[in-house]
């Protein structure tokens, strides 16, 4: 089971000028003392159309985690406007927050963001090459999307064959979860890294 | 009879595999197949049985629902307490649930349903340990053990009182095993399997009592479960799928036996559930007909396969009543309520259905004294459990005794609705350290701690806002609103570039793998084209990309090697903080003391360096040699050490060793002209027995108390406390001595009597502050030598059957209060042999229980007495009069009271004391007072003492 699940999150500052901080209160509850530090990271999508433009505003280590609940806030510079096409930076795009264990991504919880230019004349003839500092960033904190997946928690040493879905480098000195192979020598470990998409999002 | 499905239970259209009905009827319990998880969710039992309730919106119909299951969950039972829920699954574990009674409603985040967790249940153990799926478990009655069974062919026991300990695990079945049952009085567990038979084990030593294959040669096929059903009385044993003359069947197995000579018949398909009815029932007396008594007899479901649900009384031929098609798919498990009118079934289509009978139907249930009473008769031994609920009708005659028993229900009143307010508004707790939660919110960027990881990286110490299972601090953050916005998606054209973005939400991991050109070592064949493109337009990216990402490069091989040093640090602070304290800070108050024994190999006496060899004498006890140095901590509060360094070369070739203490800081050093074997100290005084058999005493300040003792023998192990020092030497003599008073407590005392065997050792020795010495012996023998009456008293005996046997566990206050500290703590060890004495429990008859409970408790009373230690004496007098209140032991206990009161006018010629062991004795009378009011039977005796009491008061 999770040990760590996101109670809430909170979008302070909001709505804001574009290239004001991103600021989220988050809230999560940690059912045992974690061994090692949470690391979370706010992604922001230049475009639609290709993961090429994301960007990630900052990652944070998060620690030391025993049982309770938590909270910190979360602040990150916004996104370098250079990097974001032109005809993508007026319009609807979506900021994420993700969470990782141990390299695992157990939860991403995605927004939608606006950004609009606050002057109604801008708005009606919005100039060929964006003007930033005249956009607000409006993020629609009341409809996040959360995704959870299912990881493994314990950093059991068991031996790895079999690591298909895992990033290389992340495996490297970190054994991290069992082969999903149905096994019945290893009772310690869930069949955690075939992707086990729990959407609990409308 | 009324039959009801409420449709409202459902798992979204999911299987349902397991119901269980909460031991108070409030609540039931369903597992099954969740979203992509296994699922368990907890309802209202309200709406189920009343129309009103189920219409009322107010009524919450789900009170929560727990998705931490990887997998399906095959079975969900709540513990006969109620306090427990354990659900085990196809994810190879069993989690056990307890309700979390201060948080507030929540909802799940990013959730958009309404639907409100109105109770929090927590998962507060996981038990590991099968290789296959769980497919039942049960707890025990009186929930000492729960068992589970899986597909890996085996049962595991597991403690109850302490997971995730393992008592035992059943191998024997060579298939899948389906299903299990306790025996009503908890002599047994039955399991069926997958290979054609039923085990029958014995809680006694978890060993086979027989397995029962001939019913179950016919089986084939298989069916998802196979949950039996012990009958309330003991009696029969009902098994699931069992076969006759190939017709389906529920096997009934007599447990005088074990003969299979009956079976329920009719179902067309295998049976897969059968559960008796927690009651026992007689026939219900009618106006007019004979009033010849009846036999009391038990009422069982029996659910299958083909979709129909039967209801059989054990004094019927036929059933009750047969319901077919009650269900699409076939019926998974089925639960009585605790009152035995009711039962719920459910089913693999997803739904449950809810049958209700009347007394009229099944007969009069019989009330648990009379259960009790039947369990009693037949197997000498109940499970029940003297309460004052089975004393309803006593009438309270004394107006404290009422009273009190009203302060009691209000006290629990209190309680009920301090933990209601908490549930229902948790706003009155957000308080964390005496500030609000909102003021915290506030300032929460400024305050919290951020530092950096040697390699640069943010790190932020996220403040805890509740601690888990304290009740103290407790605050919801989930119930604060999230801050509103206005909706910003009005225009219809931007709904395209949505779609895209929907991806995006749900797609792992890719933005973050894909940064860094740590990926380029990626070897997924298949997305190494991908890669390529990316990694192009990483190098481009990285150059000019923010600069707090750049530092996300490389990350994970930072992180680690970052972390892990830092751990290895700690570990490394743990031994050496460990090394310096020697022993566990506890125990601080008094250091047994095992130095020799630490280095056994160092035992053999150098010869040479002893002067004279001891005398000859049939016992002689192993001296520690010297060491070139040593050191010991002797006191943590105040912080005492001794550090003895031998043969210090000094000037003029002589050879001398120096013996440094440091007290609070504060050092002293001396030196001694023979080799210093062992060293022990007090706050008072410091003492180094040496080599040429003389005793050194110093005050802990360092100035010599008195010149050297000298004996006939070496020292064999040394020992002080306060201002008693304790000495055994080798010729297997005990000195005791008070250096205040400069005085001979115990002298030259042989331990001739007590180390009779052979090889027998003393392996430990202590002294309590009022300078009683004991010691434990190799054989698990513990004595004490009492001064006044020069004798050895046994004191405690680790192989001691009177231990065993006893059963006291009901009268212990709680849990915690089972580790009370003391000398005979120490002495006795804090192994809680709590599972031995349950697996003895049901093999001793009861009286013979009783009679050894009572001589145990009694015995270690005496020996709380004897070492005089009298917090021990305090917790096991109230365990005593706990048991005697329970047991009914109305005798004793007045003598207890008589002896604990005294004279109430003044005689010259009593013998009375009004203290024992430096507690008065009306103090603790007014302790136990209380406890021998629960029992409503001994009402008069309460009045009695707590009149005498007040008049004491008066005077």
């Amino acid at each position: 089971m999770a040990k760590v699940s996101v109670l809430n999150v909170s979008v302070l500052e909001n709505p804001s000028p574009f290239h004001s901080p991103f600021q989220f209160e988050i809230s999560f509850e940690c059912s045992e003392a974690l061994a090692d530090d949470l690391e979370w990271k706010i992604i922001y999508v230049g475009s639609a159309e290709s993961e090429e433009f994301d960007q990630i505003l900052d990652s944070v280590l998060v620690g030391p985690v025993p049982a309770g609940r938590h909270m910190f806030v979360f602040q990150a510079d916004a996104p370098n406007a250079s990097l974001i096409p032109e005809t993508d930076a007026v319009g609807v795009t979506v900021v994420l927050i993700t969470c990782t264990y141990h390299g695992q991504e157990f939860i991403r919880v995605g927004y939608y963001v606006n950004n609009e230019y606050t002057n109604p004349e801008l708005r009606e003839n919005p100039p060929l090459k964006p003007d930033f500092s005249q956009l607000q960033r409006n993020i629609l904190a009341s409809n996040p999307r959360v995704t959870r997946f299912h990881i493994n928690w314990d950093s059991t040493t068991d031996k790895l064959e079999d690591i298909e879905n895992q990033d290389p480098v992340l495996s490297l000195g970190l054994p991290l979860s069992c082969p999903p192979t149905k096994g019945l020598d290893l009772p310690d470990c869930a069949p955690s890294i075939i992707p086990e998409n729990s959407m609990d999002c409308i | 009879m009324k039959l009801l499905k409420p449709t409202w239970v459902n798992h979204n259209g999911k299987p349902i595999f397991s119901v269980d009905i909460h031991p108070d009827g409030t609540k039931f319990a369903t597992g099954g197949q969740g979203q992509d998880s296994g699922k368990v969710v907890i309802w209202n039992m309200a709406p189920v049985l009343k129309e009103e309730d189920e219409k009322n919106e107010n009524i919450p119909k789900m009170l929560c629902q727990m998705d931490n299951h990887l997998a399906c969950v095959n079975c969900v039972r709540w513990s006969n307490s109620g306090m427990y829920l354990a659900s085990g699954g196809d994810d190879k574990l069993i989690m056990v649930w307890k309700r979390a009674t201060y948080i507030g409603p929540s909802t799940v985040f990013g959730s958009s349903s309404k639907l409100a967790n109105v109770e929090q249940w927590r998962c507060v153990s996981i038990l590991r340990s099968h290789s296959g799926d769980v497919m039942d478990v049960a707890w025990s009655p009186h929930d000492a053990w729960l068992a589970s069974c899986s597909v890996d062919n085996t049962v595991v026991i597991w403690n109850a009182v302490k997971f995730p300990e393992i008592l035992a695990t059943l191998r024997g079945h060579s298939g899948l095993v389906k299903g299990l049952t306790w025996d009503p009085v908890g002599k047994y567990i039955a399991s069926q399997a997958d290979d054609r038979s039923l085990k029958v084990w014995r809680t006694m030593d978890w060993q086979l009592e027989t397995s029962i294959t001939k019913p179950f040669d016919e089986c084939g096929g298989t069916t998802h479960v196979l949950r039996l059903s012990w009958s309330p009385d003991g009696h029969y044993l009902v098994s699931a799928h069992a076969m006759n003359n190939s017709g389906p069947t529920a096997q009934i197995i007599e447990r005088d036996g074990w003969k299979t000579n009956m079976d329920f018949v009719g179902h067309r398909k295998a049976v897969t559930v059968v559960k008796f009815n927690p009651k026992i029932f007689k026939k219900k007396q009618k106006n007019g007909s004979s009033t010849k008594p009846s036999c009391p007899y038990c009422c069982c479901a029996v659910g299958s396969k083909d979709r129909s649900l039967s209801v059989w009384l054990t004094c019927l031929k036929r059933p009750l009543v047969v319901i077919h098609e009650l269900f699409d798919k076939s019926i998974m498990d089925i639960s009585w309520t605790l009152n035995g009118l009711g039962i719920l079934v459910c089913s693999m289509d997803g739904s449950v259905a809810f049958l209700d009978f009347s007394q009229d139907e099944l007969g009069d249930p019989l009330s648990e004294e009379e259960k009790s009473h039947i369990h009693q008769s037949t197997y000498g031994k109940s499970l029940a459990v003297m309460t004052e609920a089975q004393l309803p009708t006593t009438i309270i005659e004394n107006p404290e005794m009422l009273k009190y028993q009203q302060r009691q229900q209000q006290q629990l009143g209190h309680k009920n609705a301090a933990t209601r307010e908490a549930g229902s508004n948790p706003k009155v707790a957000s308080m964390v350290n005496g500030e609000s939660l909102e003021d915290i919110r506030k300032n929460l960027l400024k305050k919290q701690v951020e530092t950096r990881t040697a390699d640069g990286r943010r790190r932020i110490t996220p403040l805890c806002i509740a601690q888990l299972d304290t009740g103290v601090n407790a605050t919801s953050a989930a119930a604060v609103p999230p801050t509103s916005s206005s909706s910003v998606l009005t225009t219809p054209s931007k709904i395209e570039p949505m779609k895209a973005f929907d991806s995006r939400f749900t797609e792992r991991s890719k933005a973050t793998s894909g940064t860094g050109p740590a990926t380029i070592t990626n070897v997924n064949q298949t997305a190494v084209d991908r890669l390529k493109e990316q990694n192009l337009v990483k190098e481009t990216k990285v150059k000019d990309i923010l600069e707090s990402s750049s530092d996300s490069d490389e990350k994970i091989p930072i992180s680690k090697s970052s972390s892990l040093p830092k751990r290895k640090l700690d570990l490394e602070g743990e031994i050496v903080e460990k090394k310096k304290k020697g022993r566990p800070r506890k125990d601080t108050r008094l250091l047994p003391v095992a130095l020799s024994m630490q280095s056994p190999a160092a035992l053999t006496a150098d010869k040479d360096a002893l002067c004279v060899s001891a005398p000859a004498l049939a016992l002689k006890l192993p001296t520690p040699a010297p060491q070139k140095s040593f050191a010991l901590q002797v006191s943590s509060d105040p912080s005492l050490y001794i550090e003895v360094e031998n043969d210090v070369t000094a000037v003029g070739g002589l050879k001398l060793s120096r013996l440094k203490c440091t007290r609070e800081g504060k050092e002293w050093e001396t030196v001694l002209t023979s080799r210093i074997l062992t060293a022990a100290g007090s706050c008072d005084v410091v003492c180094a027995p040496c080599e040429k058999r003389t005793l050194s005493v110093f005050f802990s300040w360092g100035r010599g108390l008195l010149p050297p003792f000298f004996w006939h023998s070496p020292v064999s192990m040394f020992h002080c406390k306060g201002p008693y020092i304790m000495a055994l030497i080798s010729a297997a003599t005990l000195f005791v001595w008070d250096v205040h008073k400069q005085v001979v407590v115990i002298k030259d005392e042989s331990l001739q009597t007590i180390l009779s065997g052979s090889d027998m050792t003393v392996s430990q020795i202590l002294l309590t502050q009022h300078g009683i010495p004991v010691m434990n012996l190799s054989d698990g023998k513990a004595y004490c030598f009492n001064p006044s009456l020069s004798t050895w008293n046994l004191v405690s005996d680790k192989q001691d059957s009177l231990a065993q046997c006893a059963d006291y566990r009901n009268s212990l206050p709680s849990q915690e209060a089972m580790l009370c500290s003391g000398p005979l703590a120490i002495i006795q060890g804090r192994t809680s042999n709590s599972g031995r004495q349950a697996t003895r429990l049901f093999s001793v008859p009861h009286l013979v229980q009783q009679e050894t409970t009572l001589a145990y408790l009694e015995s270690q009373m005496a020996a709380a007495l004897t070492l005089q230690s009298s917090h021990e004496y305090r917790h096991w007098l109230l365990i005593y009069a706990r048991y005697l209140v329970n047991e009914g032991f109305e005798y004793r206990l007045r003598e207890l009271c008589k002896d604990l009161l005294g004279p109430v006018h003044h005689s010259t010629g009593s013998q009375w004391e009004s203290t024992v062991v430096g507690l008065r004795k009306r103090e603790l009378l007014k302790e136990l007072l209380p406890v021998i009011g629960q029992n409503l039977r001994f009402q008069r005796l309460f009045t009695e003492y707590q009149e005498q009491l007040d008049i004491l008061k008066d005077k």
